[in-house]
Protein backbone atom coordinates (compact mmCIF):
# COMPACT_ATOMS: atom_id res chain seq x y z
CA UNK A 1 0.00 0.00 0.00
CA UNK A 2 1.40 3.39 -0.93
CA UNK A 3 2.31 5.96 1.67
CA UNK A 4 0.02 8.99 1.89
CA UNK A 5 1.69 10.80 4.78
CA UNK A 6 5.16 10.13 6.10
CA UNK A 7 6.96 11.40 9.18
CA UNK A 8 10.76 11.16 9.03
CA UNK A 9 13.06 11.40 12.05
CA UNK A 10 10.95 14.18 13.43
CA UNK A 11 12.26 15.83 16.59
CA UNK A 12 10.81 18.87 18.27
CA UNK A 13 11.92 20.81 21.31
CA UNK A 14 10.96 24.08 22.82
CA UNK A 15 12.13 26.23 25.66
CA UNK A 16 9.84 26.77 28.62
CA UNK A 17 10.51 30.11 30.26
CA UNK A 18 14.27 30.48 30.72
CA UNK A 19 15.02 26.86 31.61
CA UNK A 20 18.57 25.97 30.56
CA UNK A 21 17.65 22.80 28.69
CA UNK A 22 14.89 22.85 26.08
CA UNK A 23 12.06 20.39 26.61
CA UNK A 24 12.06 17.60 24.05
CA UNK A 25 8.45 17.18 23.00
CA UNK A 26 8.99 14.61 20.25
CA UNK A 27 12.08 12.56 19.47
CA UNK A 28 12.91 10.67 16.29
CA UNK A 29 9.33 9.99 15.34
CA UNK A 30 8.97 7.76 12.28
CA UNK A 31 5.52 7.14 10.90
CA UNK A 32 3.96 6.00 7.68
CA UNK A 33 0.28 6.51 6.99
CA UNK A 34 -0.86 4.36 4.05
CA UNK A 35 -3.42 5.70 1.58
CA UNK A 36 -7.05 5.18 2.53
CA UNK A 37 -6.46 3.90 6.03
CA UNK A 38 -7.86 5.09 9.32
CA UNK A 39 -4.95 5.65 11.71
CA UNK A 40 -5.42 6.57 15.36
CA UNK A 41 -2.66 8.09 17.43
CA UNK A 42 -3.03 7.43 21.12
CA UNK A 43 -0.98 8.29 24.19
CA UNK A 44 -1.33 9.82 27.61
CA UNK A 45 -1.88 13.52 27.88
CA UNK A 46 1.26 15.54 27.26
CA UNK A 47 2.91 12.92 25.05
CA UNK A 48 3.01 15.29 22.10
CA UNK A 49 0.29 13.67 19.99
CA UNK A 50 -1.44 16.97 19.21
CA UNK A 51 1.91 18.58 18.42
CA UNK A 52 2.68 15.72 16.03
CA UNK A 53 -0.67 16.17 14.27
CA UNK A 54 -0.21 19.93 13.95
CA UNK A 55 3.17 19.27 12.37
CA UNK A 56 1.61 16.85 9.92
CA UNK A 57 -0.70 19.71 8.89
CA UNK A 58 2.18 22.16 8.65
CA UNK A 59 0.69 24.37 11.37
CA UNK A 60 3.93 23.89 13.34
CA UNK A 61 7.44 23.44 12.00
CA UNK A 62 9.51 20.69 13.65
CA UNK A 63 12.99 21.43 15.00
CA UNK A 64 14.36 18.55 12.94
CA UNK A 65 13.06 16.04 10.45
CA UNK A 66 10.23 16.39 8.02
CA UNK A 67 6.71 15.47 7.04
CA UNK A 68 6.09 14.03 3.57
CA UNK A 69 2.81 14.24 1.71
CA UNK A 70 2.79 11.89 -1.31
CA UNK A 71 6.57 11.85 -0.93
CA UNK A 72 6.89 15.65 -1.09
CA UNK A 73 8.20 17.49 1.99
CA UNK A 74 5.59 19.77 3.57
CA UNK A 75 6.55 23.42 4.04
CA UNK A 76 4.12 25.80 5.68
CA UNK A 77 0.44 25.02 6.15
CA UNK A 78 -0.52 22.10 3.91
CA UNK A 79 -3.76 23.30 2.37
CA UNK A 80 -4.44 19.97 0.70
CA UNK A 81 -5.31 18.48 4.09
CA UNK A 82 -8.38 18.98 6.24
CA UNK A 83 -8.07 19.59 9.97
CA UNK A 84 -10.73 19.16 12.61
CA UNK A 85 -9.73 20.78 15.88
CA UNK A 86 -10.50 19.80 19.45
CA UNK A 87 -11.84 23.27 20.22
CA UNK A 88 -14.85 24.78 18.56
CA UNK A 89 -13.41 26.16 15.32
CA UNK A 90 -16.66 26.86 13.46
CA UNK A 91 -16.74 30.55 12.49
CA UNK A 92 -19.45 32.07 14.72
CA UNK A 93 -20.03 35.03 12.37
CA UNK A 94 -21.03 32.79 9.44
CA UNK A 95 -24.16 30.70 9.02
CA UNK A 96 -23.86 26.93 8.75
CA UNK A 97 -23.91 27.00 4.95
CA UNK A 98 -21.38 29.85 4.74
CA UNK A 99 -19.09 27.86 7.04
CA UNK A 100 -19.35 24.79 4.83
CA UNK A 101 -18.81 26.95 1.76
CA UNK A 102 -15.69 28.61 3.20
CA UNK A 103 -13.03 26.24 1.88
CA UNK A 104 -14.42 25.86 -1.67
CA UNK A 105 -14.86 29.64 -1.88
CA UNK A 106 -11.28 30.26 -0.74
CA UNK A 107 -10.16 27.91 -3.51
CA UNK A 108 -12.19 29.69 -6.15
CA UNK A 109 -14.73 26.95 -6.81
CA UNK A 110 -17.54 28.40 -9.00
CA UNK A 111 -20.82 29.36 -7.31
CA UNK A 112 -22.96 26.60 -8.80
CA UNK A 113 -20.51 23.92 -7.73
CA UNK A 114 -20.24 25.47 -4.25
CA UNK A 115 -24.02 25.37 -3.85
CA UNK A 116 -24.00 21.71 -4.79
CA UNK A 117 -21.22 20.96 -2.26
CA UNK A 118 -23.01 22.86 0.50
CA UNK A 119 -26.26 20.99 -0.14
CA UNK A 120 -24.46 17.64 -0.32
CA UNK A 121 -22.43 18.02 2.89
CA UNK A 122 -25.05 19.74 5.01
CA UNK A 123 -27.32 16.81 4.18
CA UNK A 124 -24.52 14.27 4.75
CA UNK A 125 -24.08 15.36 8.38
CA UNK A 126 -27.81 15.78 8.98
CA UNK A 127 -27.87 19.59 9.10
CA UNK A 128 -30.03 20.18 6.03
CA UNK A 129 -32.66 21.98 8.09
CA UNK A 130 -30.10 24.22 9.84
CA UNK A 131 -28.32 25.70 6.85
CA UNK A 132 -29.31 29.28 7.66
CA UNK A 133 -28.63 28.97 11.40
CA UNK A 134 -25.74 30.66 13.19
CA UNK A 135 -23.43 28.44 15.26
CA UNK A 136 -24.61 29.96 18.54
CA UNK A 137 -28.04 28.52 17.84
CA UNK A 138 -26.63 24.98 17.62
CA UNK A 139 -25.59 22.46 20.25
CA UNK A 140 -21.96 21.40 20.68
CA UNK A 141 -22.56 18.17 18.78
CA UNK A 142 -24.20 20.00 15.89
CA UNK A 143 -21.32 22.45 15.70
CA UNK A 144 -18.94 19.50 15.39
CA UNK A 145 -21.05 18.27 12.48
CA UNK A 146 -20.63 21.66 10.83
CA UNK A 147 -16.89 21.33 11.40
CA UNK A 148 -16.87 17.89 9.76
CA UNK A 149 -19.00 19.04 6.82
CA UNK A 150 -16.75 22.07 6.35
CA UNK A 151 -13.65 19.85 6.26
CA UNK A 152 -15.19 17.30 3.87
CA UNK A 153 -16.76 19.89 1.54
CA UNK A 154 -13.24 21.08 0.82
CA UNK A 155 -12.38 17.62 -0.59
CA UNK A 156 -9.17 17.29 1.39
CA UNK A 157 -6.67 14.64 0.42
CA UNK A 158 -6.25 13.55 4.06
CA UNK A 159 -8.25 14.39 7.18
CA UNK A 160 -6.43 15.13 10.40
CA UNK A 161 -8.57 15.14 13.53
CA UNK A 162 -7.29 16.29 16.89
CA UNK A 163 -9.51 14.79 19.63
CA UNK A 164 -12.50 16.32 17.87
CA UNK A 165 -15.09 14.80 20.20
CA UNK A 166 -13.28 15.21 23.52
CA UNK A 167 -15.66 17.95 24.66
CA UNK A 168 -18.88 16.09 23.80
CA UNK A 169 -21.06 14.01 26.10
CA UNK A 170 -20.87 10.20 25.83
CA UNK A 171 -24.07 9.82 23.82
CA UNK A 172 -23.23 12.51 21.26
CA UNK A 173 -19.68 11.26 21.09
CA UNK A 174 -20.64 7.74 20.01
CA UNK A 175 -23.10 9.11 17.44
CA UNK A 176 -20.35 11.29 16.02
CA UNK A 177 -17.95 8.36 15.89
CA UNK A 178 -20.41 6.40 13.79
CA UNK A 179 -20.83 9.48 11.61
CA UNK A 180 -17.07 9.67 11.04
CA UNK A 181 -16.89 5.98 10.18
CA UNK A 182 -19.73 6.37 7.70
CA UNK A 183 -18.04 9.37 6.05
CA UNK A 184 -14.72 7.54 5.94
CA UNK A 185 -16.29 4.44 4.40
CA UNK A 186 -18.12 6.47 1.75
CA UNK A 187 -15.16 8.68 0.78
CA UNK A 188 -12.20 6.35 1.32
CA UNK A 189 -10.14 9.35 2.45
CA UNK A 190 -7.11 8.73 4.62
CA UNK A 191 -7.76 9.78 8.23
CA UNK A 192 -5.31 10.43 11.06
CA UNK A 193 -7.21 10.72 14.32
CA UNK A 194 -5.65 11.71 17.63
CA UNK A 195 -7.39 10.58 20.81
CA UNK A 196 -6.70 9.51 24.37
CA UNK A 197 -9.86 7.43 24.47
CA UNK A 198 -9.25 3.67 24.10
CA UNK A 199 -12.80 2.87 23.04
CA UNK A 200 -12.69 5.54 20.38
CA UNK A 201 -9.40 4.24 18.97
CA UNK A 202 -10.63 0.63 18.88
CA UNK A 203 -13.97 1.54 17.33
CA UNK A 204 -12.55 3.74 14.55
CA UNK A 205 -9.07 2.59 13.57
CA UNK A 206 -7.36 0.21 11.19
CA UNK A 207 -4.04 0.90 12.88
CA UNK A 208 -3.22 2.43 16.25
CA UNK A 209 0.04 4.27 16.88
CA UNK A 210 0.88 4.24 20.59
CA UNK A 211 3.11 7.09 21.75
CA UNK A 212 5.28 7.03 24.88
CA UNK A 213 5.90 10.35 26.55
CA UNK A 214 8.82 12.52 27.67
CA UNK A 215 10.06 12.71 25.09
CA UNK A 216 7.18 11.73 22.84
CA UNK A 217 8.12 8.83 20.61
CA UNK A 218 6.50 5.92 18.84
CA UNK A 219 6.20 3.04 21.29
CA UNK A 220 4.17 0.55 19.29
CA UNK A 221 2.15 0.29 16.11
CA UNK A 222 -0.79 -2.07 16.48
CA UNK A 223 -3.02 -3.48 13.75
CA UNK A 224 -6.63 -3.37 14.91
CA UNK A 225 -8.10 -6.87 14.36
CA UNK A 226 -11.70 -5.66 14.72
CA UNK A 227 -13.76 -6.48 11.62
CA UNK A 228 -15.65 -3.97 9.51
CA UNK A 229 -18.32 -2.81 9.05
CA UNK A 230 -18.69 -1.73 12.66
CA UNK A 231 -21.80 -0.44 14.36
CA UNK A 232 -23.26 0.20 17.80
CA UNK A 233 -23.37 -3.56 18.53
CA UNK A 234 -19.66 -3.88 17.80
CA UNK A 235 -18.91 -1.99 21.00
CA UNK A 236 -20.31 -4.72 23.25
CA UNK A 237 -18.84 -7.71 21.40
CA UNK A 238 -16.02 -9.94 22.65
CA UNK A 239 -13.79 -8.96 19.74
CA UNK A 240 -14.05 -5.32 20.81
CA UNK A 241 -13.09 -6.18 24.39
CA UNK A 242 -10.12 -8.23 23.20
CA UNK A 243 -8.87 -5.47 20.91
CA UNK A 244 -9.29 -2.95 23.69
CA UNK A 245 -7.37 -5.19 26.10
CA UNK A 246 -4.46 -5.48 23.66
CA UNK A 247 -4.38 -1.73 23.22
CA UNK A 248 -4.58 -1.19 26.95
CA UNK A 249 -1.52 -3.37 27.54
CA UNK A 250 0.40 -1.46 24.88
CA UNK A 251 -0.55 1.80 26.57
CA UNK A 252 0.54 0.42 29.95
CA UNK A 253 3.95 -0.55 28.66
CA UNK A 254 4.24 2.85 26.95
CA UNK A 255 3.48 4.45 30.28
CA UNK A 256 6.19 2.37 31.96
CA UNK A 257 8.67 3.29 29.24
CA UNK A 258 7.84 6.99 29.30
CA UNK A 259 8.62 9.61 31.82
CA UNK A 260 12.05 8.20 32.64
CA UNK A 261 13.77 11.35 31.48
CA UNK A 262 11.60 14.33 32.29
CA UNK A 263 13.07 17.58 30.89
CA UNK A 264 15.97 15.85 29.19
CA UNK A 265 17.77 17.32 26.25
CA UNK A 266 18.79 15.11 23.37
CA UNK A 267 22.48 15.06 24.29
CA UNK A 268 21.86 13.55 27.71
CA UNK A 269 19.37 10.95 26.56
CA UNK A 270 20.87 7.49 26.09
CA UNK A 271 19.54 6.14 22.84
CA UNK B 1 -45.61 35.98 23.54
CA UNK B 2 -43.41 37.50 20.84
CA UNK B 3 -40.52 36.22 18.78
CA UNK B 4 -37.04 37.59 19.16
CA UNK B 5 -34.60 37.63 16.23
CA UNK B 6 -33.18 34.28 17.27
CA UNK B 7 -36.60 32.71 16.97
CA UNK B 8 -36.92 32.07 20.69
CA UNK B 9 -40.19 32.77 22.41
CA UNK B 10 -39.94 35.57 24.91
CA UNK B 11 -42.47 37.11 27.26
CA UNK B 12 -43.91 40.30 25.74
CA UNK B 13 -41.88 43.38 26.65
CA UNK B 14 -43.76 45.35 29.27
CA UNK B 15 -43.95 49.09 28.74
CA UNK B 16 -43.11 49.83 32.37
CA UNK B 17 -39.86 47.98 32.67
CA UNK B 18 -38.05 48.49 35.99
CA UNK B 19 -35.00 49.88 34.17
CA UNK B 20 -37.12 52.54 32.43
CA UNK B 21 -38.97 53.50 35.63
CA UNK B 22 -35.84 53.81 37.75
CA UNK B 23 -33.98 55.64 34.98
CA UNK B 24 -36.77 58.21 34.61
CA UNK B 25 -36.98 58.75 38.36
CA UNK B 26 -33.26 59.31 38.57
CA UNK B 27 -33.39 61.94 35.80
CA UNK B 28 -36.35 63.64 37.50
CA UNK B 29 -34.41 63.78 40.74
CA UNK B 30 -31.59 65.70 39.05
CA UNK B 31 -34.04 68.18 37.50
CA UNK B 32 -35.87 68.53 40.83
CA UNK B 33 -32.65 69.26 42.67
CA UNK B 34 -31.73 71.91 40.10
CA UNK B 35 -35.20 73.43 40.42
CA UNK B 36 -34.82 73.64 44.20
CA UNK B 37 -31.56 75.54 43.80
CA UNK B 38 -33.20 77.89 41.29
CA UNK B 39 -35.95 78.66 43.80
CA UNK B 40 -33.60 79.36 46.70
CA UNK B 41 -33.86 82.96 47.92
CA UNK B 42 -30.94 85.02 46.62
CA UNK B 43 -30.57 83.01 43.40
CA UNK B 44 -30.70 85.27 40.36
CA UNK B 45 -33.40 83.96 37.94
CA UNK B 46 -31.40 85.08 34.88
CA UNK B 47 -28.30 83.14 35.97
CA UNK B 48 -30.08 80.04 37.26
CA UNK B 49 -33.30 79.92 35.21
CA UNK B 50 -36.02 77.64 36.53
CA UNK B 51 -37.09 74.70 34.29
CA UNK B 52 -40.26 76.45 32.97
CA UNK B 53 -38.11 79.33 31.69
CA UNK B 54 -35.81 76.85 29.96
CA UNK B 55 -38.79 75.20 28.29
CA UNK B 56 -40.04 78.61 27.13
CA UNK B 57 -36.61 79.44 25.72
CA UNK B 58 -36.51 76.11 23.93
CA UNK B 59 -39.84 76.81 22.25
CA UNK B 60 -38.77 80.33 21.34
CA UNK B 61 -35.50 79.09 19.87
CA UNK B 62 -37.39 76.49 17.86
CA UNK B 63 -39.83 79.09 16.52
CA UNK B 64 -37.16 81.55 15.48
CA UNK B 65 -35.38 78.79 13.60
CA UNK B 66 -32.05 79.47 15.35
CA UNK B 67 -32.02 76.14 17.09
CA UNK B 68 -32.59 74.19 13.88
CA UNK B 69 -29.93 76.12 11.96
CA UNK B 70 -27.39 75.60 14.74
CA UNK B 71 -28.25 71.94 15.20
CA UNK B 72 -28.01 71.26 11.47
CA UNK B 73 -24.64 73.01 11.27
CA UNK B 74 -23.28 71.00 14.20
CA UNK B 75 -24.66 67.70 12.97
CA UNK B 76 -23.11 68.21 9.55
CA UNK B 77 -19.71 68.93 11.10
CA UNK B 78 -19.88 65.96 13.44
CA UNK B 79 -20.99 63.57 10.70
CA UNK B 80 -18.29 64.61 8.21
CA UNK B 81 -15.58 64.63 10.89
CA UNK B 82 -16.81 61.34 12.26
CA UNK B 83 -16.86 59.59 8.89
CA UNK B 84 -13.33 60.74 8.07
CA UNK B 85 -11.89 59.99 11.52
CA UNK B 86 -13.62 56.65 12.02
CA UNK B 87 -12.99 55.19 8.57
CA UNK B 88 -9.30 56.14 8.61
CA UNK B 89 -8.98 54.74 12.13
CA UNK B 90 -10.66 51.43 11.35
CA UNK B 91 -8.53 50.81 8.27
CA UNK B 92 -5.24 51.81 9.91
CA UNK B 93 -6.06 50.13 13.24
CA UNK B 94 -7.00 46.88 11.52
CA UNK B 95 -3.79 46.85 9.46
CA UNK B 96 -1.62 47.79 12.46
CA UNK B 97 -3.17 45.11 14.65
CA UNK B 98 -2.86 42.34 12.09
CA UNK B 99 0.10 42.64 9.76
CA UNK B 100 3.53 42.67 11.36
CA UNK B 101 4.95 45.26 8.99
CA UNK B 102 2.00 47.60 9.31
CA UNK B 103 2.29 47.24 13.07
CA UNK B 104 5.95 48.19 13.01
CA UNK B 105 5.15 51.24 10.92
CA UNK B 106 1.95 52.41 12.63
CA UNK B 107 2.19 51.33 16.27
CA UNK B 108 4.73 53.97 17.36
CA UNK B 109 2.59 56.68 15.77
CA UNK B 110 -0.63 55.41 17.34
CA UNK B 111 0.99 55.06 20.75
CA UNK B 112 2.55 58.51 20.53
CA UNK B 113 -0.82 60.07 19.65
CA UNK B 114 -2.68 58.16 22.35
CA UNK B 115 -2.02 60.38 25.39
CA UNK B 116 -2.57 63.67 23.50
CA UNK B 117 -6.08 65.13 23.83
CA UNK B 118 -7.47 66.15 20.43
CA UNK B 119 -8.13 69.64 21.78
CA UNK B 120 -4.40 70.20 22.17
CA UNK B 121 -4.14 70.33 18.38
CA UNK B 122 -6.49 73.30 18.10
CA UNK B 123 -3.80 76.03 18.12
CA UNK B 124 -1.73 74.10 15.57
CA UNK B 125 -4.68 73.45 13.30
CA UNK B 126 -5.65 77.14 13.42
CA UNK B 127 -2.14 78.24 12.51
CA UNK B 128 -1.76 75.70 9.75
CA UNK B 129 -5.23 75.48 8.27
CA UNK B 130 -6.91 78.67 9.44
CA UNK B 131 -10.21 79.26 11.21
CA UNK B 132 -12.55 77.94 8.53
CA UNK B 133 -14.76 74.89 8.37
CA UNK B 134 -11.93 72.46 7.44
CA UNK B 135 -10.19 73.17 10.77
CA UNK B 136 -13.29 72.32 12.76
CA UNK B 137 -13.79 69.09 10.84
CA UNK B 138 -10.15 68.10 11.27
CA UNK B 139 -10.35 68.56 15.03
CA UNK B 140 -13.49 66.43 15.26
CA UNK B 141 -11.91 63.78 13.01
CA UNK B 142 -8.82 63.68 15.24
CA UNK B 143 -10.97 63.27 18.35
CA UNK B 144 -12.93 60.41 16.76
CA UNK B 145 -9.81 58.79 15.32
CA UNK B 146 -8.12 58.01 18.64
CA UNK B 147 -10.63 55.68 20.37
CA UNK B 148 -11.48 54.03 17.04
CA UNK B 149 -7.89 53.24 16.11
CA UNK B 150 -6.98 51.93 19.56
CA UNK B 151 -10.03 49.66 19.72
CA UNK B 152 -9.67 48.41 16.16
CA UNK B 153 -6.05 47.47 16.79
CA UNK B 154 -6.90 45.73 20.07
CA UNK B 155 -9.68 43.77 18.36
CA UNK B 156 -7.33 42.47 15.70
CA UNK B 157 -4.81 41.41 18.33
CA UNK B 158 -7.49 39.41 20.16
CA UNK B 159 -8.54 37.28 17.18
CA UNK B 160 -8.56 33.65 18.31
CA UNK B 161 -5.73 31.62 16.76
CA UNK B 162 -8.03 28.64 16.27
CA UNK B 163 -10.06 30.50 13.60
CA UNK B 164 -6.89 31.56 11.82
CA UNK B 165 -5.58 27.98 11.80
CA UNK B 166 -8.94 26.67 10.60
CA UNK B 167 -9.06 29.17 7.73
CA UNK B 168 -5.44 28.45 6.75
CA UNK B 169 -6.02 24.69 6.60
CA UNK B 170 -9.18 25.32 4.55
CA UNK B 171 -7.06 26.99 1.88
CA UNK B 172 -7.39 30.71 2.68
CA UNK B 173 -4.54 33.02 1.69
CA UNK B 174 -3.12 35.42 4.27
CA UNK B 175 -5.11 38.31 2.80
CA UNK B 176 -8.26 36.20 2.83
CA UNK B 177 -7.70 35.33 6.48
CA UNK B 178 -7.47 39.06 7.16
CA UNK B 179 -10.69 39.96 5.37
CA UNK B 180 -12.82 36.92 6.21
CA UNK B 181 -11.60 35.94 9.68
CA UNK B 182 -9.73 38.73 11.45
CA UNK B 183 -11.98 41.64 10.49
CA UNK B 184 -15.33 39.92 11.17
CA UNK B 185 -14.23 38.53 14.50
CA UNK B 186 -12.93 41.97 15.56
CA UNK B 187 -16.19 43.76 14.70
CA UNK B 188 -17.38 43.94 18.34
CA UNK B 189 -14.21 45.93 19.09
CA UNK B 190 -14.77 48.17 16.08
CA UNK B 191 -18.26 48.96 17.37
CA UNK B 192 -16.96 49.72 20.87
CA UNK B 193 -14.46 52.17 19.39
CA UNK B 194 -17.07 53.78 17.17
CA UNK B 195 -19.41 54.29 20.13
CA UNK B 196 -16.68 55.96 22.15
CA UNK B 197 -15.95 58.00 19.03
CA UNK B 198 -19.48 59.42 19.08
CA UNK B 199 -18.94 60.95 22.51
CA UNK B 200 -15.39 62.18 21.88
CA UNK B 201 -16.63 63.64 18.59
CA UNK B 202 -19.30 65.68 20.37
CA UNK B 203 -16.75 66.74 22.96
CA UNK B 204 -14.53 68.10 20.23
CA UNK B 205 -17.48 69.67 18.40
CA UNK B 206 -18.13 72.25 21.09
CA UNK B 207 -14.44 73.08 21.36
CA UNK B 208 -14.08 73.28 17.57
CA UNK B 209 -17.01 75.69 17.33
CA UNK B 210 -15.26 78.03 19.74
CA UNK B 211 -12.99 78.79 16.77
CA UNK B 212 -14.94 81.69 15.30
CA UNK B 213 -17.78 79.49 14.12
CA UNK B 214 -20.66 81.35 12.45
CA UNK B 215 -23.20 78.79 13.64
CA UNK B 216 -23.57 75.56 15.55
CA UNK B 217 -24.58 74.41 19.01
CA UNK B 218 -21.14 75.15 20.45
CA UNK B 219 -21.33 78.65 18.98
CA UNK B 220 -24.84 79.08 20.38
CA UNK B 221 -23.76 78.07 23.89
CA UNK B 222 -20.68 80.25 23.83
CA UNK B 223 -22.46 83.26 22.35
CA UNK B 224 -25.35 83.06 24.83
CA UNK B 225 -22.92 82.82 27.71
CA UNK B 226 -21.34 86.12 26.71
CA UNK B 227 -24.76 87.83 26.97
CA UNK B 228 -25.64 86.07 30.24
CA UNK B 229 -28.39 84.16 28.44
CA UNK B 230 -27.90 81.12 30.68
CA UNK B 231 -31.28 79.75 29.55
CA UNK B 232 -30.09 79.48 25.94
CA UNK B 233 -26.82 77.89 27.06
CA UNK B 234 -28.75 75.26 29.00
CA UNK B 235 -31.04 74.56 26.03
CA UNK B 236 -27.92 74.08 23.87
CA UNK B 237 -26.37 71.72 26.40
CA UNK B 238 -29.52 69.63 26.60
CA UNK B 239 -29.81 69.41 22.82
CA UNK B 240 -26.19 68.26 22.57
CA UNK B 241 -26.83 65.65 25.25
CA UNK B 242 -29.95 64.33 23.55
CA UNK B 243 -28.31 64.28 20.10
CA UNK B 244 -25.26 62.49 21.45
CA UNK B 245 -27.36 59.88 23.23
CA UNK B 246 -29.44 59.40 20.08
CA UNK B 247 -26.39 58.90 17.85
CA UNK B 248 -24.89 56.52 20.42
CA UNK B 249 -28.10 54.48 20.24
CA UNK B 250 -27.90 54.45 16.45
CA UNK B 251 -24.29 53.21 16.62
CA UNK B 252 -25.18 50.63 19.25
CA UNK B 253 -28.15 49.28 17.27
CA UNK B 254 -26.12 49.14 14.07
CA UNK B 255 -23.44 47.31 16.03
CA UNK B 256 -25.92 44.83 17.45
CA UNK B 257 -27.25 44.10 13.98
CA UNK B 258 -23.72 43.49 12.72
CA UNK B 259 -22.85 41.19 15.61
CA UNK B 260 -26.10 39.25 15.79
CA UNK B 261 -23.99 36.11 15.49
CA UNK B 262 -22.20 36.79 18.77
CA UNK B 263 -23.42 34.96 21.87
CA UNK B 264 -21.98 37.48 24.29
CA UNK B 265 -24.16 39.55 26.60
CA UNK B 266 -26.14 42.12 24.68
CA UNK B 267 -26.69 44.92 27.14
CA UNK B 268 -23.67 46.65 28.63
Amino acid sequence: MSEKLGVRRLTHRFRIGDAAAPLVVLRDVELSVPRGRFVCIIGESGCGKSTLLRMMAGLLTPSEGQVLHDGVPVRGVNQALGFVFQQDAVFPWLTVERNVEYGPKARGVPKAERDRLVAQWCAAVGLGAFRKAYPKQLSGGMRKRVDLARAYANSPDVLLMDEPFAALDVQTKSTMQEEVLRLWESTQKTVVFVTHDLDEAVFLSDVVVVLASRPGRVHAIIENPLQRPRNEATRVGDAFAAAKRALWSALQSARAAGGAQPHSNPESVPS
Amino acid sequence: MTQDPDGALLPRRRFLQPSVVVGTLSLCAVVGLYWLVALLPGTHPALVPAPPTIVDTFVEQLRSGDLLVNTAASLERVLIGYLIGASLALVLGALAGWFRWWGWILNPIIDALRPIPALAYIPLVIVWIGIGEPSRIIIIALAVFKPCVVNARAGMQEVAQIYVDAARTLGASRWRVFTTVAVPSAIPYFIAGMRTGVSTGFLALVAAELIAAPSGLGFMIQNAGQYFRTDITIVGIIVIGVLGAFLDQVASRAGRALTAWSDTRREP
